[in-house]
C-alpha cells in the first residue's frame, strides 16, 4: 500500500531534522513503542505494541534511518513481526521550511502487511496508517513544544 | 477460527460490570465485531464482561422531547420499535440497512458504535440526529456530542472502564424529512459510504437540514457546508446537486479494495443528492 | 414401508419433480460431517503455515510448543520428508513437477504453506502451541501474477526454474494459417478469467485413526473422490492399500475443492501412526481461503478470424495458466480442458491453442465448477459478441448462423472431440420468446435515446460433462456400481460416486424404482466408504448421473435378468415378464413379487440352472465418449449512470442437459450454477498484492453472492438426449456457471457499446463500470 501525505511541525529545519534522528524522541513518538535499543549505525531494536479497536499485537522489529542527507531527507524504515503477522514500511521524508517558520514534512512510503492482518485488515489498513502517521507527527510536535 | 483462552463473566447488574472494567475486563455488547477477530487471535481480552444479561441497558423509551436507547438495545429491537419508526425513523431505517439479519439479531447500538468502526451505518444517523451518548463508569457519568464522541477510526470518547449506556436521540418535528442511503460493500455489507439526512421545510423554504456521513473518512461526520447550502433554498434539483457537491468537503477519503477515494467521494456525492430529494420527498 | 404394487403402478418415477430424500437430515442439523466424528481419546492437530510467500526457512524451534500444556507430539518438515509427495495427477509431456513435501522443507513457496504441526488434547490447546512455535524466516522476493511471473527478471518460484514455467502445451485443428489469411476480419482481445476461491460451506477436515495391530488406517475426509484418495494416501504413507479405509461422511460443497489429495490427508494418517491415538483436523474458514486449491486464474490471449458475413473461420488462442506453487492433482489438466471447449458450439474449422503454465508464490489453482470450460465458453462467447459489433449483426443472428447444424451429429471438432448430439438453436430460440427479443431491442433503442443503460446479453455455451471416457483421465473414467435386492426386497444402491450435493440419494432411487417396479422409499444409495462400496472415481466434472447412474442403470439390468429366472423358477414357466415390481407368468397369469422373488434367491432351494444364490449385481461402466449439454442464458440490465450499479432485471436459463431424472434437482443445479458464476461474474476474485499476500483472506472483502443478491432466476429447459448412454442424460452440474458468465459480461458491455465499450474484466465492479461512463461522457 502506498501512503503519502504531509505534515507540518512547529519547529524550524534542522531542529526538526535533528529531533527526527534522536532515537530518544522517535521511542516516544512511534506510536505503541515500548522498547527502542540501538543494536548498529542507525539502526535499532523496537518492540511495539499496537492496539487499535479490539485488534491487539505486539511486535519485534527494527527501525533503520538511511540515506541520511541533512536537514532535507532521509529514508525511515521500519519493520516488525509479531503473532498477528508483519508490517515492513520504507518512506522517504523531505523536510522543508513552511511558511510559517516551521517544518513541512513529506512523507512518500510504501507499506506492507502479511500474515493475518494482511488477509483481514484491508479494510482497515488505510485509515488505520493515517491515524499512525498522525500520532506520530502529533507526538513529534508534543516533543518540540 | 480458535481463540485464546479467555475468563467470561455475564453480570447483571450495570455496577458489577463497571467493577469489571475496572480491572481491565473487556466489554462485549453483541459481539458482531469482537469475537470473529477474537477467534482469528487477533483481539486477545483475558476476560470478557458480557453486558448482554444487563436488562437495565435495554430500553427504548420516550423522555421528553427525545428518545433514549439503551446501550444494549439490539439493531433489531430498533429497526422494529414503534416508538423510533414513529418519533425518530431516521435511526429506525437505518438500523434496518445493518448487515444481514443475523447480525441485527446480535450486535447491539451500544456496541457498534463504541467500537466506531468507520464504515457503521449508525454513525451517518447519529450525527445527523446530533445524538448524545451518554458514557458511565464505575465513578462518574458524562454525556457528550456525536462530534465529541466519534473522534476516529475505532476511536471514540469513551475512557478505559467507561461503557456507553445511552445514545440519546431527538424526536422529529412534524414534517421532518428522514432518509438513509448506502452503498454496500458486498463481502461485508458494511457501508462503502452511507449518507443520513434530516430536512424540514417551512413556507416552501428549507428551514434545517442535518447530513450525515460514513464510509468515506476515517470516522462519521456531520457535513456542515452541505447542510448550510441547502438552508433558505427551495429544494429544487439544482439546490439539491449543489449541496450535495459539498458532502465530501473537508474529509479526507479512505481507499480500499472495494472503492478508490475519487469513488467513494463520487459515491458520497450521488448517494446524497439521493438522500436529500428522498428526505424532501418525505417532508411536508 | 407398505407400499403395495398397485401404487408403484401408477406411475414412473424417472422424470418426477421428487424432493430430494437426502435433504431432511441436511437442513435439520442432524446429518454427519468430519466434524462431527467423535473418538476416545482423539487428539487435535493445529498447522503452522507460512506468513511469507516465499522465504527461506533459516531454523524453527518448537521446544516451548513441546512443552505446553495438552501437546502431545510436535512435527516440522524434517520429520515428514520421508512421507511421499502431495500427488500430481496429470501428465503432460514435459510438464515440471515440483516436489510436494507435506510440511515445508527449507523453503516456503506460498502464504499457507504447512511448516508445523501440533497435536494436543483439543483444538485450543494445539493452537496456543502451535503459537509457540519461533520459525526464523528469509524472505525472498515472491511474485503473484502469473504475467508477471513470465516477465525476465521475475523472482523464481523455484529456483531450479528460474522462468517460471510449469508447462506447455500446443494444439492444432484444421488450417489455421490459411483460415487467417482468408479472413476478411480479424478480432483480437485479451480476456481474463479471474482467481477464484471455491468456498465450500463445510471447510475441509480429516480424522485419522490407526490401528497398529491391524496396520489398518482409517481415515475420514470430506473429498469427492474416496478411493482414489485411498490409493493416493496408501501410497504416500507406504501402507498397503486394502489397509486403509477412507470414509467420506456427508460433504458440504466441493465444487472441484475436494477433488484432489491434500498434504492434511496423509499428514493426519502420519500423526495417528506415530502418536497411536486418533488425530482430528478441521481446517480453519482462513486456512481455507489460503490452503484449499482455488479456481480459474486464466490471462487469454483470443484472435478470431471471420468472414464479414459473420461466419467464423478459425481461432487461436493463447492461455497463459496461474498454476500457482505446486501442481495439486489436476492443475495442469483443467486449461487443456479450455482447448477442447475452445470452438463452443459454433461451426469452427481451424483452431490454435498454446498454454503456458506459470508458477506464481500464490495457493496452487485446480477444478472449480466448470474447470476449464468456463474459461472456455466466456472466451469464444466474448469473442463471437464482439464479432457481432464488429460486423454490426445482431448477436443472436451471428450465433445462429454459425450453431454447428442439427444434421451435423455426430460433429467432430477441430479440438478433437465428437460431439453427441445438439439442438443448439432450440434453447436460444426459447431464450429469446421468453425475453420477447424483438420489443426488448426496441426498448433498449428507447432507453439509449433517454440517456439510460439497459444491457441485454446472450450466452449460447456448450460444454463437456460425464468426464470422462478413461483415455481422457488420468486415473481412469468409468464410474462403478453394485446393486443389490435384500432378501427382504429391499434395494440397496452402492455407488462410485461420492454425490456431495448432486442428489443421486435421490435420482438413482428414481432410477431403480422404475426398472424394479419398487417404491423409491425402498432403494437405499449408499457411497464414501471404501470398506463398503467398490472401488470408484467419484462426483465431479458433472459425471455423476450420466457415468455413475449409467453404472447403476448396468447393474440393474443384469439383476433384472436374474429375478426373471429365479421368478420363472418359482412360477414354472420359462416365459415371463419382470414388470411393475413383479414377474409374471405368460402362461398361467400368476405373478411373484420382487421381495418374495429376493426371499427365494437368497434362500436358494431351487436354483436356476447355472444361477447363483443372491441378488447381486455390480457393473463397471466405460463411456464410450462424453457427453455435451448445451444451453442458452440471456441476461438483461440495468446500469445506474451515476454510480455504475449493476442491476439484473431478468435471467433466463434455458439449458439442455439431455433426459432428465428429477427435473426439480436440474433446477436446483441450474440455480447454485448460476448464483456461482453471477459471484464470478459480479463479486468473487482473489486478490494477491505484488508480495504474494492474500489480500482478500477472508469473508469480510472476497464478496460471496448471497441469497438476498440473487435475481430471480427463470429457468427453462429443451431436451435433446444423449445417444451416449442408456439414459439419455448428459449432466448439468455445472452448466449453470459456464453459461452465466459471457451472458452477464455480454449484457453489461452491451449496454455500454454506445461508448465504444468491447470488453470488461470480470468482476465488474461498478467502480469498474463508473471509470468506463466517465471516461466515455
Amino acid at each position: 500500500m502506498k501512503i503519502s501525505g504531509s505534515y507540518t511541525l512547529a519547529v524550524p529545519q534542522e531542529q526538526a531534522y535533528k529531533m527526527m534522528q534522536d532515537p530518544e524522541v522517535l521511542a516516544r513518538a512511534m506510536p505503541g513503542c515500548e522498547t527502542l535499543e540501538k543494536i548498529g549505525e542507525n539502526e535499532y531494536r523496537m518492540k511495539m505494541k499496537m492496539v487499535l479497536a479490539s485488534l491487539s499485537g505486539v511486535f519485534d522489529g527494527k527501525v533503520r534511518i538511511a540515506d541520511q542527507n541533512p536537514p532535507e531527507s532521509f529514508r525511515l524504515i521500519v519493520e516488525g513481526s509479531g503473532r498477528p503477522g508483519f508490517i515492513k514500511g520504507d518512506g522517504l521524508l523531505k523536510l522543508s521550511p513552511s511558511a510559517t517558520g516551521g517544518t513541512d514534512v513529506a512523507y512518500d512510503g510504501d507499506v506492507q502487511v502479511g500474515g493475518t492482518i494482511a488477509a483481514v485488515g484491508q479494510r482497515l489498513l488505510d485509515g488505520t496508517a493515517k491515524i499512525l502517521i498522525k500520532k506520530f507527527f502529533e507526538k513529534l510536535t508534543a516533543h518540540a513544544a | 477460527m480458535i481463540p485464546q483462552k479467555f475468563e467470561y463473566t455475564a453480570p447483571d447488574s450495570l455496577k458489577s460490570v463497571l467493577q469489571l472494567l475496572e480491572t481491565g475486563a473487556k466489554p462485549l455488547a453483541g459481539g458482531m465485531s469482537l469475537i470473529p477477530m477474537m477467534k482469528l487471535r487477533l483481539a486477545t481480552p483475558e476476560h470478557l464482561v458480557d453486558l448482554g444479561k444487563l436488562k437495565e441497558l435495554n430500553y427504548i423509551r420516550e423522555s421528553g422531547n427525545a428518545v433514549h436507547i439503551g446501550a444494549m438495545s439490539t439493531h433489531f429491537d430498533i429497526e422494529t420499535s414503534p416508538v423510533l419508526l414513529r418519533k425518530c425513523p431516521l435511526l429506525a431505517e437505518t438500523a434496518a440497512d445493518i448487515g444481514d439479519l443475523q447480525v441485527r439479531n446480535r450486535g447491539t447500538i451500544g456496541g457498534s458504535a463504541a467500537h466506531a468502526d468507520p464504515s457503521a451505518d449508525y454513525p451517518a444517523a447519529l450525527q445527523a440526529l446530533e445524538a448524545r451518548f451518554v458514557l458511565i463508569g464505575a465513578d462518574r457519568e458524562r454525556t457528550v456530542s456525536g462530534a465529541e464522541f466519534f473522534a476516529d477510526a475505532f476511536t471514540t470518547a469513551l475512557e478505559p472502564g467507561e461503557i456507553v449506556r445511552e445514545v440519546i436521540v431527538p424526536i422529529e418535528e412534524p414534517g421532518t424529512g428522514v432518509a438513509y442511503e448506502k452503498v454496500v460493500q458486498p463481502a461485508s455489507g458494511f457501508a462503502i459510504v452511507g449518507i443520513a439526512v434530516r430536512i424540514r421545510r417551512s413556507a416552501g423554504k428549507i428551514t434545517f437540514a442535518r447530513i450525515g456521513v460514513t464510509g468515506l473518512s476515517n470516522h462519521a461526520y456531520r457535513a456542515t457546508a452541505a447542510e448550510a447550502a441547502l438552508a433558505g433554498k427551495s429544494g429544487s434539483a439544482a439546490d439539491v446537486q449543489s449541496a450535495a457537491a459539498l458532502v465530501t468537503q473537508g474529509a479526507d477519503a479512505n481507499s480500499d479494495l472495494h472503492a478508490s477515494a475519487d469513488y467513494r467521494k463520487h459515491l458520497a456525492v450521488v448517494h446524497a443528492a439521493r438522500a436529500i430529494a428522498t428526505a424532501l420527498s418525505r417532508s411536508a | 414401508m407398505a407400499t403395495t404394487i398397485a401404487e408403484i403402478q401408477k406411475e414412473k418415477q424417472v422424470g418426477k419433480r421428487l424432493r430430494r430424500r437426502e435433504d431432511p437430515r441436511l437442513i435439520t442439523g442432524t446429518a454427519t460431517y468430519v466434524d462431527d466424528i467423535q473418538m476416545e481419546g482423539m487428539q487435535y492437530a493445529a498447522i503452522l503455515r507460512s506468513p511469507h510467500a516465499a522465504a527461506k526457512i533459516r531454523s524453527i524451534d518448537t521446544k516451548l510448543a513441546e512443552k505446553a500444556p495438552g501437546v502431545i507430539a510436535v512435527y516440522t518438515g524434517k520429520d515428514t520428508e520421508k512421507v511421499g509427495a502431495v500427488p500430481c495427477g496429470a501428465s503432460l509431456p514435459g510438464l515440471r513437477v515440483p516436489h510436494h513435501n507435506i510440511l515445508a522443507v527449507n523453503r516456503v513457496y506460498f502464504v499457507g504453506h504447512p511448516v508445523a504441526v501440533v497435536v494436543a488434547q483439543n483444538r485450543y490447546l494445539a493452537q496456543d502451541a502451535a503459537d509457540l512455535i519461533e520459525v526464523d524466516y528469509e524472505p525472498t522476493a515472491a511474485v503473484a501474477e502469473p504475467e508477471k511471473a513470465l516477465a525476465s527478471g521475475a523472482p523464481a518460484v523455484h529456483p531450479e526454474w528460474p522462468d517460471n514455467v510449469a508447462f506447455t502445451y500446443h494444439q492444432d485443428g484444421g488450417d489455421v494459417d490459411k483460415a487467417f489469411a482468408q479472413a476478411e476480419v480479424i478480432i483480437k482481445q485479451r480476456i481474463t478469467s479471474q482467481r477464484l476461491i471455491p468456498m465450500a460451506m463445510e471447510t475441509r477436515g480429516v480424522v485419522a485413526e490407526f490401528r497398529a495391530a491391524d496396520r489398518q488406517l482409517n481415515l475420514y475426509t470430506s473429498t469427492q473422490i474416496p478411493h482414489l484418495v485411498r490409493t493416493l494416501v496408501a501410497s504416500m504413507l507406504s501402507l498397503d492399500e486394502n489397509r486403509v479405509r477412507v470414509i467420506t461422511p456427508e460433504v458440504g460443497g466441493g465444487f472441484g475443492s475436494k477433488l484432489n489429495v491434500y498434504a492434511e490427508e496423509a499428514l493426519m494418517g502420519f500423526l495417528a501412526q506415530k502418536t497411536g491415538k486418533p488425530v482430528k483436523w478441521i481446517e480453519s474458514r482462513r486456512e481455507n481461503f489460503l490452503c484449499t486449491i482455488h479456481g480459474r486464474g486464466h490471462v487469454d490471449y483470443y484472435e478470431l478470424a471471420a468472414k464479414r458475413d459473420g461466419t467464423i473461420l478459425g481461432i487461436k488462442l493463447k492461455i497463459i495458466q496461474d498454476v500457482g506453487s505446486y501442481l495439486q492433482l489436476l492443475t495442469a489438466a483443467i486449461p487443456t480442458l479450455s482447448v477442447l471447449m475452445m470452438p463452443g458450439i459454433y461451426n469452427i474449422p481451424s483452431i490454435r491453442a498454446d498454454i503456458v503454465g506459470v508458477f506464481t508464490n500464490c495457493m496452487p489453482t485446480d477444478a472449480y465448477r466448470g474447470a476449464g470450460r468456463p474459461e472456455a465458453t466466456h472466451g469464444i462467447e466474448r469473442m463471437v459478441d464482439i464479432l457481432a459489433d464488429e460486423l454490426n449483426i445482431d448477436p443472436a443472428e451471428i450465433r445462429l448462423k454459425n450453431f454447428v447444424a442439427n444434421d451435423k451429429f455426430p460433429y467432430a471438432t477441430a479440438t478433437g472431440l465428437m460431439y453427441d448430439s445438439g439442438n443448439y438453436a432450440a434453447p436460444l430460440k426459447k431464450a429469446l420468446d421468453m425475453v420477447h427479443y424483438k420489443k426488448l431491442r426496441q426498448e433498449q433503442a428507447e432507453a439509449r435515446k433517454q440517456g439510460k443503460w439497459l444491457g441485454i446479453g446472450i450466452s449460447t455455451y456448450g460444454e463437456i460433462c460425464a468426464i470422462g471416457p478413461s483415455p481422457a483421465t488420468p486415473a481412469g473414467g468409468w464410474e462403478s456400481a453394485t446393486v443389490k435386492v435384500e432378501p427382504s426386497g429391499k434395494v440397496t444402491i452402492m455407488t462410485g460416486a461420492c454425490p456431495h450435493g448432486q442428489g443421486e440419494e435421490t435420482t438413482f432411487a428414481q432410477i431403480a424404482a422404475d426398472e424394479l417396479g419398487v417404491s423409491v422409499d425402498d432403494v437405499l444409495v449408499v457411497w464414501g466408504d471404501t470398506a463398503v462400496v467398490q472401488y470408484g472415481i467419484g462426483t465431479f466434472g458433472s459425471r455423476g448421473t450420466a457415468i455413475g447412474g449409467t453404472a447403476v442403470y448396468y447393474a440393474l439390468q443384469d439383476l433384472k435378468e436374474k429375478i426373471r429366472k429365479f421368478g420363472a423358477v418359482l412360477l414354472e414357466d420359462d416365459d415371463v415378464a419382470l414388470a411393475d415390481g413383479k414377474v409374471t407368468s405368460k402362461k398361467t397369469g400368476q405373478s411373484k413379487s420382487v421381495p418374495e422373488i429376493a426371499a427365494a434367491a437368497y434362500r436358494a432351494m431351487k436354483l436356476p440352472p447355472n444361477t447363483e444364490p443372491g441378488l447381486v449385481s455390480t457393473h463397471f461402466w466405460e463411456p464410450p465418449n462424453f457427453t455435451f449439454p448445451f444451453g442458452t442464458h440471456i441476461v438483461v440490465t440495468e446500469i445506474d449512470g451515476e454510480t455504475g450499479d449493476i442491476k439484473i432485471r431478468r435471467y433466463v436459463a434455458v439449458d439442455d442437459c439431455g433426459n432428465q431424472i428429477n427435473p426439480l434437482i436440474v433446477a436446483g443445479q441450474v440455480h447454485g450454477g448460476v448464483a456461482q458464476g453471477l459471484g464470478q461474474s459480479l463479486w468473487e476474485q482473489a486478490v494477491y498484492d505484488d508480495s504474494g499476500q492474500l489480500l482478500t483472506g477472508e469473508l469480510t472483502d472476497y464478496a460471496v453472492p448471497r441469497a438476498h443478491m440473487m435475481p430471480w432466476i427463470e429457468a427453462e429447459h429443451t431436451t435433446t438426449p444423449s445417444p451416449v448412454n442408456p439414459l439419455g442424460v448428459k449432466g448439468v452440474g455445472e452448466a449453470g456457471t459456464i453459461g452465466c458468465s459471457p451472458a452477464v459480461v455480454n449484457s453489461v458491455v452491451d449496454a455500454l457499446s454506445p461508448l465504444g465499450v468491447r470488453h470488461i474484466d470480470m468482476p465488474l465492479t461498478p467502480e469498474k463500470i463508473w471509470k468506463l461512463l466517465r471516461k466515455g461522457a
